[in-house]
């Protein structure tokens, strides 16, 4: 076979069995590599040794508060989408510590140095919806003026394997969103998966040199067209969209006191599982611990939502007391106030939130029924 | 945020959540459950160097405890050491109220947005502040009287619930004397007080001021300051001069954990002190 | 200076009788006088007959009720240019539902009550006039009282539930 010249920017085709040589290569070189594997019925990411541990020929079949994973007997690996889970876990970890005191000989509290672990992760088969995610948690954690050091020390040295959406979820609206089904930029590599092959787009220095000692084939017409055509049938069927998303922030933050935030509440439970899900809520509470003799002392980080109780507490009460206001705070945030804060919108369409709310809110159906408000 | 101060600040960017030890040199009682603490750095760059301006706030940490927002109530020129005035609520304020002079606590910060002094330079300013309202304004008066000339009138129009919880009583001589004009009233009094028993907002209608050269400062419970943007309002003074410190759940300090949110602000980074045309569409939303 | 010049020259400085037309300010001059207090002197006691519309040209008085084992609560003061006993001008209130007393050496002028009752029945324009500043007195004072009512400085432990 002639030597295929592999440069940032270029496209090859990747036979089948050629992934097994690229985790190999990326285990080689020092990552941890994360990836989607199967537990409990559901996609999760975990460490992964080898491809036979990716959910080869399932996909996932989602809709509002409704989740299977099913056979399809087909042999592709990538093809169900991804679960309750997303990769904010591993930048923004749900538990991490943030100092940690012991009492010196005389007494007095003394900062410890905290370790991190800095064996670089590789996020392997990251959808595009996910991957805008993670730009969008870069905006607010990595800023010009500060930058988180937990998230920056596992973010700064991270791999990303993007691979394209062909089988659409079904809850998610990527397309409305301008966040899929391909990948947009921000990916080491890009995998479009094919019944024979993966078209494989190079997006950086480091993605090119994982692809060194691999073998791959020059991509054909066929091929390109195939994974063309795939992405816009995908496109076609996504199931759910939101037109007009740029129109949100003026709709919301303009209409704070529609009927509609009543209608939402006395659905909505306040459970929190939308927050947890979401691959971009980023709200967080510190917690401090002190040992029972006194001596030693930490400060947790965690995860915080705002639908919990104690989230916006003010002496003196609660400035958002009931599940309106909380719903409404969530909803006007990711989709209204998050473009004045961080430039983008909040919400990448992944459609989570829709699949695991146990009571079926679906915020386009939510945002909809807001513009239909407005316009009567 | 930041930037804007300059070096020396306690924050350090690889750990920002991390305090620096300060010492309690000197605990002043102001008021029953208020005191105003003291603190100098251990550290002696951040001790010579720390700097911050009017309306913003550290966050004092007591290890194993928590963490708590604390306007700085002392003057900006003298940050050698600098005053906290801390009210008894919580786990961590009673704790602090508690403590000794000689007593060790963690400081982060200056954190926030400032009083916008220099914006106020030739124009009269009118500071209506409630309660413990008057503490982060307390660094205005002081510069207001090292640079007197630079205002024209100044007036605080000031109240608490009964005359025993006025702030900072053993001051307001010097400060009428630097050419502060000072209105005092008590929600509540007795037959012991011969002073004003009213609200804050109602002082104004004894104030004449031209909306056209007034600047507006206010700081206290969210209900009095929404009263006294009313008369303010009323007596025209455009929005864009009426400056307001509010307060939420503030944790990072640093706009990163999402609690002190208002709309698309974060009052630890955005504010605490907001013009109130920034807010206007937000305030009067119930629960927002 | 003679008392009715003195009258004048005090009537004069309060804000909205500089409005008023020379007949109601002539009108309303005949039914006023004068009257000093000292520190802690009563101007009127709480169950006392409505008999006069003051305002506090200087000084300072202070507005009472008297609770059984609390004291003399001051619920509100009134400093110059502010209106004492406005009730007295309605006519279903007949007595003092609180008592006022002098905080500070102050200067009032007194209107007879019920003769600007009277005023007011024959004289519309005026009634009117009256009583729209009034209204506005008392809007203020409901304005403080909810505030005062809402407790707003209160230590908020006060109110935690358990």
């Amino acid at each position: 076979m002639a030597e295929i010249q592999i440069s940032v920017g270029s496209i090859v085709a990747l036979p089948k069995t050629g992934l097994e040589k690229l985790l190999a290569n990326l285990l080689q070189m020092g990552y941890r590599v994360l990836g989607p594997q199967i537990q409990d019925g559901a996609i999760v990411y975990k460490p992964l040794k080898s491809t036979a541990e990716l959910p080869k020929g399932y996909i996932s079949e989602q809709d509002s508060g409704f989740y299977r994973l099913v056979y399809s007997g087909h042999r592709r690996f990538f093809d169900a989408t991804p679960g309750a889970q997303s990769w904010k876990q591993f930048f923004f970890p749900a538990f991490s510590e943030l100092a940690s005191f012991t009492r010196d000989d005389h007494g007095h509290w003394q900062v410890e140095e905290t370790d991190t672990d800095m064996t670089p992760l590789a996020l392997f088969g990251v959808f595009p919806c996910d991957l805008a995610a993670i730009q969008v948690q870069d905006h607010i954690f990595l800023r010009e003026e500060w930058k988180d050091p937990i998230y920056w020390s596992r973010r700064q040295s991270a791999f990303i394997l993007a691979v394209d959406c062909l089988h659409p979820c079904g809850t998610g609206f990527c397309a409305s969103m301008g966040t899929g089904p391909k990948a947009n930029p921000g990916f080491d590599l890009r995998l479009t998966e094919l019944e024979d092959v993966f078209l494989v787009e190079i997006g950086s220095e480091a993605g090119r040199l994982v692809m060194e000692g691999i073998s791959v084939l020059p991509t054909s017409a066929f091929w390109l067209q195939a994974a063309q055509k795939g992405l816009e049938d995908a496109s076609a069927k996504m199931g759910r969209s939101l037109p007009d998303q740029r129109e949100l922030p003026d709709l919301l933050l303009n209409n704070l006191n529609a009927q509609q935030w009543d209608d939402v509440a006395r659905r909505c439970m306040s459970c929190s599982s939308c927050t947890q899900v979401c691959p971009t809520c980023f709200c967080w509470d510190a917690r401090d611990f002190a040992h029972l003799n006194g001596q030693t002392a930490s400060r947790e980080r965690v995860w915080d939502s705002c639908f919990n109780p104690d989230y916006s507490y003010i002496v003196g009460g609660n400035s958002r007391p009931n599940t309106r206001s909380r719903y409404r705070q969530w909803l006007t945030h990711k989709f209204g106030s998050w473009y004045a804060q961080f430039g983008t919108s909040g919400c990448v369409g992944c459609g989570r939130c829709i699949t695991w709310c146990p009571a079926k809110i679906d915020v386009t159906v939510e945002l909809l029924a807001i513009r239909e408000e407005v316009r009567s | 945020m930041i930037q804007t101060l300059g070096k020396p600040h306690a924050i350090s960017p690889s750990a920002p959540m991390q305090p620096y030890w300060a010492e309690i040199v000197e605990i002043v009682h102001e008021a029953p459950g208020v005191s105003t603490f003291w603190l100098q750095f251990l550290d002696k760059n951040l001790r010579e160097g720390f700097h911050f301006k009017a309306g913003q706030f550290n966050m004092l940490m007591l290890p194993g405890l928590g963490e708590v927002a604390i306007s700085i109530s002392s003057d900006m020129e003298e940050s050698h050491r600098i005053g906290h005035t801390i009210r008894s609520a919580g786990n961590v304020t009673s704790t602090i109220n508690r403590m000794d002079v000689g007593d060790v606590l963690g400081v982060r910060g200056p954190f926030g947005s400032w009083w916008a002094l220099d914006d106020c330079v030739g124009k009269d300013i009118v500071i209506a502040a409630g309660g413990i309202g008057l503490p982060p304004i307390r660094p205005v008066l002081y510069y207001v009287m090292h640079h007197r000339h630079d205002f024209g009138k100044v007036i605080v129009l000031y109240g608490a619930r009964t005359p025993n919880d006025l702030q900072f009583t053993r001051e307001y001589k010097a400060w009428q004397d630097a050419g502060i004009e000072l209105q005092v009233t008590v929600d509540r009094g007795d037959d012991s007080w011969d002073g004003r028993v009213g609200v804050v907002p109602i002082l104004f209608y004894n104030t004449r001021l031209d909306p056209r050269n007034t600047v507006i400062l206010t700081c206290g419970p969210e209900i009095m300051i929404r009263f006294v943007i009313f008369e303010a309002l009323a007596r025209r003074v455009p929005p864009e001069r009426i400056f307001v410190s509010l307060e939420r759940n503030m944790k990072c300090g640093l706009g990163s954990c999402g609690h002190c949110q208002v709309g698309p602000f974060f009052v630890c980074k955005d504010g605490p002190v907001f013009s109130f045309d920034k807010l206007q569409p937000y305030v009067n939303v119930e629960e927002f | 200076m003679t008392t009715e010049q003195e009258l004048v020259k005090a009537l004069q400085a309060i804000p909205w009788f500089q409005v008023m037309t020379t007949e109601h300010f002539k009108k309303i001059s005949n039914i006023a006088k004068i009257l000093k207090f000292e520190p802690g002197q009563v101007i009127f006691h709480e169950g006392d007959k409505e008999d006069y519309l003051y305002v506090v040209l200087e000084g300072r008085v202070a507005i009472e009720i008297s609770i059984p084992g609390r004291g003399r609560m001051r619920i509100l003061t009134a400093d110059a240019m502010d209106e004492v006993g406005w009730s007295s001008v309605t006519p279903v209130v007949r007595q003092r539902t609180a008592g006022a007393r002098a905080v500070l050496p102050s200067r009032l002028v007194a209107f007879d009550a019920s003769e600007l009752r009277k005023l007011c029945d024959e004289d519309h324009d005026f009634g009117y006039y009256v009583m729209r500043r009034l209204v506005n007195v008392v809007a203020g004072r409901l304005m403080t009282t909810r505030l005062q009512l809402l407790d707003m400085f209160a230590n908020p432990t006060d109110y935690k539930e358990e």
